[in-house]
């Protein structure tokens, strides 16, 4: 009974992984950056989120704001930082996102407080049913469907729309895709956006989650979603989805009987490097 | 020299080494490492681990250095296997993954680290002239290799891996001495830190140490021994002045960190050699 | 032009250390910047209200006492230099650590070797006080809270199964050392011991753990932060068994992140807010919330007290001889600090003080009893 609960949980924690991750795969697939700040945008939604729905009591105007201003804040953040930069090593965006991540979370603090903002109103946070005996709060379901749902709908728009399909092609090979009329700047805009957007619905699910919006809410996520992305292999999507729910499982289970050699986050890196000692373009990337 | 300049000195000291040894790896042999703190933290915890049993100052040097670079040569190992990204990712790894396991060691004292480690047998002065004698050894090594036959293979692994291989450099066996000698002297500044601290626990080494150090190579300009030595005096000494804006220090430090890649990748130094 | 740079830099770090004055000065250093600033604003203020309240009534010796405040974002490297400026530049008499452990631990060496008392407000590592006899801890240490808790257990629910779930790092493993080592003398049984990081807010796993281990009471250990969300999640795996939390559970927080679910919640060396003794404990409970717009909780009021016990001692000792405040610091007996009297410190500079347990009604902590058993709370030597 308790494999299965753990089970569960790793999944649970592997869609709140893959929502985060997501996003910075696509960033990794088309432009090749360790975009770290992409964990500042995931808190900046669950600020959005939880101020916005304190102060008007709506927890969905809160999730809209916070939809409009993490995209918002992610093609911001491409035309200001990093596409001036594209052109040198690699290591000069990451850096630059870095140093972005630092000031994000410095101005979160200045800005909203050094301690954290619960929500007023989380009916949802210790309400839970009971699924063949395993409890699962309302929060955490609506962060299973959510992310399925936006998951879904997004291979969906990969797959099936003329945009979706211009998408697959510039990640692919830009240089043809743009001699077929892709316009390959428009992609990376949408990639930002949506991304970006992901990012700030995950944070502000988090914050309900947690019921606490803080600060350094990003720090945890940032090299976690980094661990994944490359475990899954940089730059697939479908190896990114697989890795978080591997992860989550994987966690879950060494939380519980790792726990007296290694703590939950070596657990994770752990496993992470003896996948790429295996394998090391990741579970699904292509060599 | 009173106390309070010592005691800066003495941080300067530790923390350029940290730099120039992480220059080696990341500016000399471009291999990108987001795990550095962790072989600071391996020489330290050596060399703590000795001291308590009374090893004298030479031994736990020296231990604590021959273990960070005997760690660092496998960790090396993996840079043979996966690349760019690919290691930076892996070496940020291998950092939680040590962390995580002295954690949990009770015989490293866990959580609580290890402290009582005695003093370094000198008044804080003369340590932290003896710190600044490692700086300034660590220094002139750098400039050394810098224009050695090794300095140029670095430069060739660095610049086009495949090539180099081509033109018949060992490129594994390049990347293998890069990897030992950076991280050794990662664990030489542990080991001098120990005496200044006398105090050690598991956060010092934190993934967040190691983005500082990277930091302090980056905006001194990959690669560049002076730039790389301008930037940690610099950034050592912006909490002394900058006490005022306490609050504000770490944004204008992520700030600072940001603009100089965005407007000069080639940090401080690149800034000075852009006119020519 | 580099040297420049460095010699001007160095000589403005000098210049902002040299403006003296006639007043009595005491160090203070706290994180106030970084992830740990949250603690660090709270002790800074704390501390402050503790210095106007001893100037307004007309300071110690005749003297206004001033607060050399330094922000040492909780870094051992940044503690060390911090303590040499107070001794050397500032001419600081005493010094009050409103900081954790590892930069309270590297600085109190620096203050040992000069010779000038030094006072950790809250940092709970047990080697603070080792370094000699400068240095003393206005709060008690980890094992003996964890003792304090493994009393406090089997004297309510008796002879029970105890889980417990602690946060890795020096508060949570101190605690629970001392736990570990009385729970067994007094009957109970620990079922497992669960750990976990400081940066977690997600427990699914070790709640399912918990729960299928089955114990009579859960004791976790871990700040609020993680107590918020540990304990609700707890409640809402189907877990009813009371649950007892450690000191830095103490924040109004708690409740605001578990809301109903941190009902019930028992804390051992809380803080009873509506106690009227002593006779400062409502006036600065005021007082905070109007500076910092929030509640104040345990750790800003050990850094108040622990600067009014060093006020006291100046005041005791007559002078501003750094020897004599030492020796008076070391004789203080009954001290009516914020969380509780301080009888005694040991010939350590441990603080021996009872614990208060407290338990949280209608969304406020309530007083419930007082460990009060030097048998078990007598500080370590």
């Amino acid at each position: 009974m308790l494999f299965v609960e753990l089970v569960v949980q790793g999944l649970v924690y592997g869609c709140m992984y893959a929502m985060m991750a997501v996003g910075l795969t696509l960033v990794y697939g088309l432009l090749r950056i360790l975009h770290i700040a992409h964990a500042g945008v995931f808190a900046l939604g669950a600020y959005m989120t939880v101020t916005v729905a304190n102060a008007t009591g709506s927890l969905a105007l809160g999730f809209l704001v916070a939809t409009v201003v993490s995209a918002i804040a992610g093609i911001a953040i491409y035309r200001l930082a990093y596409q001036p930069i594209l052109h040198h090593a690699a290591f000069v965006p990451m850096v630059v996102s870095i140093g972005l991540f630092i000031v994000m979370q410095e101005a979160f603090r200045l800005i909203f407080g050094a301690y954290g903002i619960a929500f007023d109103k989380n009916p949802w946070y210790v309400a839970h049913v009971n699924l063949v005996g395993i409890n699962l709060t309302y929060v955490e379901i609506a962060m299973v469907i959510m992310s399925v749902v936006l998951l879904v709908g997004f291979g969906l728009f990969a797959g099936l729309t003329r945009a979706g399909i211009g998408w697959r092609a510039t990640v692919t090979d830009p240089h043809m895709a743009t001699s077929f009329g892709v316009d390959p700047v428009r992609v990376r805009y949408v990639n930002f956006l949506f991304g970006s957007a992901l990012a700030g619905i995950a944070g502000g699910l988090v914050g309900l989650l947690n019921n606490y919006v803080e600060p350094t809410m990003g720090g945890a996520v940032s090299y976690k979603a980094l661990a994944i992305v490359v475990l899954g292999g940089l730059g697939s999507v479908r190896g990114t989805l697989i890795a978080s729910l591997v992860l989550g499982v994987v966690e879950a289970f060494g939380a519980i009987y790792l726990a007296n050699i290694f703590d939950r986050d070596a657990i994770g890196f752990l496993f992470l490097i003896v996948v790429l000692m295996v394998r090391p373009q990741g579970l699904l990337g292509r060599g | 020299m009173s106390a309070y300049i010592a005691s800066l000195v003495s941080v300067i000291g530790i923390n350029l080494i940290l730099a120039l040894s992480l220059n080696i790896i990341t500016g000399f042999c471009g291999q990108v490492s987001l795990g550095h703190a962790a072989f600071y933290g391996l020489g330290a915890y050596m060399a703590a681990y000795l001291a308590k049993l009374g090893a004298p100052l030479p031994v736990t040097l020296l231990a604590g250095t021959a273990m960070a670079g005997a760690i660092g040569i496998v960790v090396g190992l993996t840079s043979l296997r996966v690349r760019h990204d690919f290691l930076a990712v892996t070496t940020m790894g291998i950092g939680f993954v040590l962390l995580g396991f002295v954690r949990k060691q009770k015989w490293l004292g866990g959580e609580l680290g290890i402290s009582g480690i005695p003093g370094p047998g000198l008044d804080a002065v003369s340590y932290a002239l003896l710190i600044v004698a490692f700086a300034a050894a660590v220094l002139a090594f750098s400039l050394w290799i810098k224009q050695s036959w090794m300095g140029f293979t670095f430069d060739a692994v660095a610049d086009d891996e495949d090539a180099a291989r081509t033109v018949g450099v060992n490129v594994s066996t390049y990347k293998l001495v890069a990897f030992g000698i950076g991280t050794a002297l990662a664990g030489t500044a542990g080991g001098l830190y120990i005496y200044f601290a006398r105090i050690i626990l598991p956060d010092t080494f934190d993934f967040v140490q190691s983005i500082a150090i990277l930091t302090m190579v980056v905006i001194g300009g990959t690669g560049s021994v002076w730039g790389v030595f301008a930037s940690t005096v610099v950034l050592t000494l912006l909490p002394e002045v900058s006490r005022a804006a306490a609050d504000y220090r770490l944004l204008i430090f992520g700030a600072m960190l940001m603009l100089v890649m965005r407007f000069s990748p080639g940090g401080l130094a690149g800034l000075l050699r852009k006119p020519a | 032009m580099k040297k420049s740079v460095i010699a001007a830099t160095l000589a403005a770090a000098l210049l902002f250390a040299g403006s003296a004055s006639a007043q009595i000065k005491i160090g203070f250093h706290a994180p106030q910047s970084g992830p740990a600033a949250a603690d660090g604003k709270s002790s800074t203020i704390g501390a402050e209200i503790a210095r106007d309240w001893i100037n307004e009534k007309g300071g110690v010796l005749g003297q206004k006492i001033e607060l050399v405040i330094y922000d040492d974002q909780n870094k051992p490297d940044q503690a060390v230099p911090i303590a040499n400026k107070l001794i050397g530049q500032d001419k600081a008499v005493a010094a009050v650590s409103g900081s954790y452990s590892a930069p309270t631990r590297a600085a109190a060496a620096v203050f040992q070797q000069v010779h000038i008392p030094y006072v950790s407000a809250y940092g709970v590592h047990p080697d603070i006080t080792k370094e000699g006899n400068w240095a003393f801890r206005g709060v008690q240490l980890g094992p003996p809270q964890g003792k304090g808790a493994a009393k406090f257990i089997a004297d309510k629910f008796g002879k029970v199964k105890v889980a417990m779930v602690t946060m890795n790092n020096d508060f949570g493993q101190s605690i629970a050392e001392g736990f570990k080592e009385e729970a067994p003398k007094l009957g109970l049984t620990i079922v497992k011991e669960y750990t976990f990081g400081l940066g977690e807010r997600q427990f699914g796993p070790i709640v399912a753990s918990v729960k299928a281990d089955n114990p009579d009471v859960v004791y976790a250990i871990g700040y609020y932060f993680v107590g918020g969300p540990l304990v609700a999640q707890l409640r809402a795996g189907g877990l009813k068994q009371p649950i007892i939390g450690a000191q830095a559970f103490d924040s109004m927080k708690l409740m605001e992140i578990a809301k109903d679910a941190a009902e019930g919640v028992y804390i051992v060396g809380g803080m009873d807010r509506g106690r009227k003794t002593p006779a400062d404990f409502q006036p600065y409970l005021a007082e905070f919330k109007k500076r910092a717009g929030y509640d104040a909780e345990a750790v800003s009021a050990n850094c108040y007290s622990s600067v009014m016990l060093v006020a006291d001692a100046i005041k005791r000792a007559g002078s501003t001889d750094p020897a004599k405040i030492r020796e008076a610091l070391a004789a203080t007996k009954d001290f009516p600090m914020l969380t509780g009297p301080l009888h005694y410190f040991n010939s350590v500079g441990e603080i021996y003080s009872p614990l208060e347990v407290t338990q949280v009604k209608n969304g406020a902590f309530v007083g419930v009893t007082v460990v009060d058993d030097p048998s078990i709370l007598a500080p370590p030597k």
